[in-house]
């Protein structure tokens, strides 16, 4: 077997001391991030790339330290959707539901013990998915060329964005306003500066990092000033396990979910919010009898928190392989590495297995950590939800500026990095989505130069670009999913009209 | 309406974007030189502008009065500290900034001035000792 030998010496790369001691450090670094309301998985990431640069990490170590805190902050929003009925990040909305009224009951341990375990089998359920999946995708690697990429990343800017979420035209102005800012800097097929208003700091082009960082993190901060009464939740006390083991087990709520949120996770454009969402409904459709759900049905725990674990993973799958991301936490990630010069691919398989295989086993590696370390742990994380609010987000907003500065050392990035946060709050609350933006930064420059390399060898024939099946299938799949999201759209619409006529 | 303004924006937006475009040539014969993609991009951009300034959504709810001055303090500092951390220095820029997001947020002065404080020295400690990085001590007073 292919895979599992490439495993093997994957394992041999991420059981070294000190990946091992970067997981551990990204696995409590990530649950601390989730457990913690007001900073959710993007922009803890985003805010530790700078760290990694820093370290001098190499692109395996950043990707260990960065999937272990991804995988951590899909752990950790539990826990304070569960002792203070306040999600932790988004993707913990539903196991409010079910895991506050098991805490008002005192059984908070079992809660958080039950989402533990379910969290470990959903991520390596879609750990094992990711190992059989993507080498099967990446394999399609020989029938891209340059019009095949371009029409991949036109897929990934223009539909990827959030099916369903709110206006179309604003998902499609945010990723094309991604590539128009992409388009800043030094164009590298022929040296012109663009749009750099002939300040020298532009050349470069926007860096990715400060955009992500202002766009998500400084954002957040202001988003907070706007809801602020919110405020600090009263902590319900962990107390004591009480359940046998087999008592926290749920076979099939979790295997069920596992396998929806991997599902929803490989697709592009949802993402883990969606896919414990759906793990949810579909547990009370199928086992509520009796109509516990929602005031403390374990089951109601275990399945979402088993499918926005299993969606994680399965979002890594488009990400490695085709270098498109599905959600905003790979997005971060992806951003990374293409800083690092690695550009995630199908091709990456073949050039640099060590860095893929490394990766999958510290995945899994994680994941184990995470369980270990969650189940003992769950009190000292517990008590770091007591910090207020009022010193934890101008820590984070330190840590933001912090971390840009000590990797350019230009107070230039840190005024647009502002800038950022306050076009990323505008876009919020006038609801566009953040994520195509940040994709079409990423994604406009290898499709820029893609398009140009396939009009090069075809001398500037545009037929080029929709002569192999495989482009125009792609083509076809992104007029699809617009004109699927504008009808959506338009229905919802006639919908809202009627229902406000009398 | 504040979709029509971005609206409006957007077709402005792309009307300088395509027309600046237009100036760059590369050095060589090259099928789809530095130009081509941005004018390919303008005119959808001006497209979707036309269509929220004909379809907006509705108006999202702006919070203005207190929480606007708020955020208008906040990115008043933010912008302060970028442009004051190299002549300043990092230790005071970030101590006032971490202090003065802590009061905006509510905190008391004195627990406010203390978080801060904290928040500065303790990355100053993680960062230039712990990862080796360095900060600006700032040149505006004597001696550092």
């Amino acid at each position: 077997m292919d895979i599992v030998s490439s495993l093997g010496s994957g394992f041999g790369v991420a059981l070294q001391p000190y990946n091992l001691g970067l997981a551990v450090i990204g696995c409590f670094l990530g649950t601390v991030i989730g457990a913690l309301p007001g900073i959710g998985p993007v922009n803890g990431i985003a805010i530790l790339i700078p760290l990694a640069f820093s370290l001098k990490l190499t692109p395996i170590e950043s990707m260990i330290l960065l999937t272990s805190v991804y995988y951590g902050t899909m752990f950790g929003g539990r826990i304070s959707s569960i002792l203070l009925n306040i999600p932790g990040d988004a993707p913990a909305v539903m196991t409010c539901l079910d895991g506050y009224p098991m805490a008002l009951k005192g059984r908070a341990a079992d809660a958080l013990a039950i989402s533990a375990i379910s969290s470990f089998v959903g991520g390596t359920l879609a750990t094992i998915g990711l190992t059989i999946c993507a080498p099967l995708l990446a394999s399609a690697a020989i029938y891209f060329g340059p019009p095949e990429y371009f029409a991949l990343f036109v897929l990934a800017v223009v539909a990827v964005g959030g099916v369903g979420t709110g206006n179309p035209a604003k998902t499609l102005i945010a990723g094309i306003l991604g590539l128009v800012l992409s388009t800043v800097g030094i164009d590298p097929a022929s040296g012109v500066p663009r749009f750099t208003f002939d300040s020298f700091e532009l050349y470069d082009g926007i860096d990715f990092v400060v955009a992500a960082i202002g766009l998500f993190a400084i954002s957040e901060f202001l988003m907070f000033l706007t809801d602020r009464e919110g405020g600090q939740g009263k902590r319900l006390p962990v107390g004591q396990i009480r359940s046998s083991f087999r008592d926290l087990i749920f076979p099939a709520a979790t295997l069920r979910s596992s396998a929806l949120g991997f599902v929803i996770g490989v697709l592009p454009g949802a993402g883990a919010t969606m896919a414990s969402f759906l793990g949810y409904t579909l547990e009370k459709k199928l086992s509520d009898k009796d109509g516990t759900f929602g005031k403390g049905d374990p089951r109601g725990v275990a399945a979402p928190e088993a499918a926005d674990n299993a969606a994680a993973g399965g979002n890594l799958v488009p990400m490695l392989t085709l270098g498109i991301p599905g959600s905003g936490a790979t997005a971060i990630m992806l951003g990374m590495l293409v800083t690092l010069n690695i550009q995630p691919g199908p091709l990456l398989f073949e050039r640099q297995p060590e860095l893929i295989w490394g990766l999958v086993a510290a995945l899994y590696v994680s994941n184990f950590i995470l369980l270990v370390m969650n189940i003992p742990l769950v009190g000292v994380f517990a008590r770091l939800l007591t910090i207020p609010t009022r010193y934890l987000m101008p820590f984070v907003v330190v840590v933001s500026y912090v971390g840009v500065y000590s990797i350019s050392n230009s107070p230039f990035d840190l005024l647009l990095m502002t800038l950022f946060g306050i076009l990323g709050f505008v876009m919020r609350k006038m609801g566009f989505s953040m994520i195509p933006l940040v994709l079409g930064m990423l994604l406009g420059g290898p499709m820029e130069q893609n398009l140009r390399r396939a009009m090069q060898a075809s001398g500037g024939d545009w037929a080029i670009l929709v002569q192999s099946p495989l482009s125009v299938g792609l083509h076809v799949v992104s007029i699809a999913m617009i004109a699927a999201a504008v009808t959506f759209e338009l229905r919802g619409r006639r919908r809202a009209r009627a229902a406000a006529a009398p | 309406m504040s979709d029509r303004i971005v609206g409006a924006g957007l077709i402005l937006l792309a009307a300088w974007y395509g027309w600046a475009a237009g100036e760059y040539e590369a050095p060589f014969a090259d099928p789809l030189g530095p130009a081509a993609f941005p004018q390919l991009l303008a005119p959808v951009v001006a497209g979707l502008g036309l269509w929220l300034v004909f379809r907006p959504d509705p108006e999202p709810d702006w919070t203005g009065g207190r929480v606007l001055v708020l955020q208008a303090v906040s990115v008043g500092l933010m912008l302060a500290y970028a442009l004051l951390i190299v002549p300043a220095g990092y230790l005071l820029c970030t101590t006032i900034l971490a202090a003065a997001l802590a009061a905006l947020l509510g905190a008391r002065p004195l627990p406010a001035a203390a978080s801060g404080a904290a928040v500065s020295v303790g990355t100053y400690v993680l960062f230039t000792w712990g990862l080796e990085l360095s900060l600006p001590g700032g040149t505006l007073f004597a001696g550092s």
